[in-house]
């Protein structure tokens, strides 16, 4: 017994034996199956031979899951999971991970779940950006859903940094605002400026000053983004942009608030302002003459 | 008290401007003037007064000699040394100013940790009530499987289960010797 017990080949070959079905077998036998496939993963792992540790954590992912425990179940698929990144399958990774998060909701269990997801997504952010943003926002869709939000503040910065990274800046600010709401809901009222604040930094560095006035008129309406330190900061910032004055936005952009923010939007921020700024002030006046002019006819 | 001769000789001379009336008020207001300067208690060392006779000293120090002589160039110009005051005034309230920057910056800093911290801990409250919940599940029911383990074990400690066992053992015993007996003939 004791060298079939080090011998992971041979652990692997009986629990084979033992699930594959055949004359003699009508039932396999998951129960001893999974057990035998949970030596053989451990043993595997510690001789750091990771493609056949990777494959006998998922046979016994499976074995768990035919016996109905799908908190093992889920557990070893992570373990897989992260074996293949070490291989470097990003396809396979991302699968695991999303099986692993389905386990852990079938356990009801919604943290573990996103976490699960989180963790693929940071494991594929560099080698498939697209994957990873969609593994974040269904992370923070599982949490959403269960009234979780707070546990998603990391989620969302984390994956507003990588829309960045992808210069998708209108998705990223959308993300900051969603973390903006989130943080309303569970009363976080630091948060909640500091992703406005955020957000209308980002749009500004898309050069989109039409809508980072929106998000600002927006974000007034809340009180407590109203009288609270990035407010003003945000105020003086917008300012500076409509008077077109590059020297007065560098120094608005290197406030003091601003360095609290997350490190991207810092970044942006130090960059501020990008492109012309004539052109701003173009667009600024032309609007206001128009709705001048309506309002003197009537 | 020269001046006040002076002044005497002043308001009888006649001046453009001034009405018959206040001309003759003018000497009486003078003699007032006057009066009132000699009511004024001059120290002569003489420790009596004491506090007041010192205040009074000052005073009869301080002479309103603002004359035309003195009111030239050279009374309202910056000396050395308080063009040097002034200078060194500036030079410490830039400095308190930069130190003062400096702290609003680490008050800054501090702010936005303390309220980071905040509500980190706001989010751990909940989970730490789940914890507690379910260490509460766990204690009970280990009480439960205590009590039920305790009375098992008392059940098996008790004579009469005892005592099957012993002549159960007996009977073995019994047989096995027999048995042996009967092998080894």
């Amino acid at each position: 017994m004791s060298s079939s017990s080090s011998d992971p080949e041979k652990l692997m070959a009986k629990a084979d034996k033992l699930t594959k079905l055949s004359f003699t077998r009508w039932n396999a036998d998951w129960k001893s199956a999974t057990a035998l496939y949970e030596q053989a993963a451990i043993a595997y792992k510690f001789r750091k031979d990771n493609v056949k540790a990777k494959d006998a954590f998922e046979k016994a992912s499976k074995g768990q899951e035919m016996i109905s425990s799908p908190w093992d179940a889920a557990k070893h698929m992570e373990s897989a999971a992260a074996l293949a990144k070490e291989l470097g399958l990003w396809n396979e990774v991302s699968d695991f991970y999303r099986r692993a998060s389905e386990f852990y909701r079938e356990c009801g269990r919604s943290q573990p779940a996103s976490d699960a997801l989180a963790k693929g997504a940071s494991a594929l952010e560099d080698k498939a950006p697209e994957e990873a943003i969609k593994l974040y926002d269904d992370a923070c869709v599982l949490l959403e859903d269960d009234g979780k939000e707070q546990m998603a503040f990391d989620l969302y910065r984390a994956a507003a940094s990588l829309y960045v990274k992808l210069e998708k800046y209108s998705d990223a600010a959308a993300f900051h605002l969603r973390l903006g709401s989130a943080a309303d809901k569970s009363n976080a009222v630091n948060s909640q400026c500091k992703a406005y604040l955020s957000a209308i930094i980002i749009y500004l560095y898309a050069h989109d000053f039409q809508q980072a006035q929106k998000c600002y008129n927006d974000c007034s309406e809340v009180q407590g983004f109203l009288n609270s330190e990035q407010n003003r900061c945000a105020m003086k910032l917008l300012a500076a942009y409509e008077e077109g004055d590059a020297e007065e936005i560098k120094r608005a952009a290197q406030s003091s608030t601003i360095n609290h923010l997350d490190h991207v939007v810092i970044r942006l921020a130090r960059k501020l302002p990008t492109g012309d700024l004539q052109a701003i002030k173009k667009v600024l006046p032309g609007g206001d003459g128009d709705d001048l002019d309506e309002d003197d006819l009537t | 008290m020269e001046d006040v001769v002076k002044l005497q000789k002043l308001s009888v001379k006649k001046m453009k401007g001034v009405s018959a009336e206040d001309m003759a008020l003018r000497p009486d207001l003078v003699a007032a003037l006057h009066h009132r300067i000699q009511s004024i208690p001059v120290p002569d060392g003489g420790s009596g007064e004491g506090g007041t006779a010192g205040q009074n000293g000052a005073r009869t120090g301080i002479q309103f000699d603002s004359s035309a002589e003195t009111l030239d160039e050279g009374y309202f110009q910056t000396s050395e040394e308080s063009e040097a005051f002034r200078r060194e005034y500036e030079m410490r309230r830039i400095k308190q100013d930069e130190g003062l920057d400096f702290i609003s910056e680490g008050l800054d800093t501090l702010k936005n940790l303390a309220e980071d911290m905040s509500e980190e801990l706001d989010r751990q409250v909940p989970l730490m009530d789940e914890i507690d919940r379910k260490v509460d599940k766990a204690n009970s029911e280990l009480r439960k499987t205590n009590v039920r383990l305790k009375e098992t074990v008392n059940q098996f400690r008790s004579t009469r289960n005892f005592t099957v066992d012993i002549i159960l053992i007996c009977v073995i015993l019994g047989i096995g010797a027999y048995l042996y007996n009967v092998l080894s003939q």
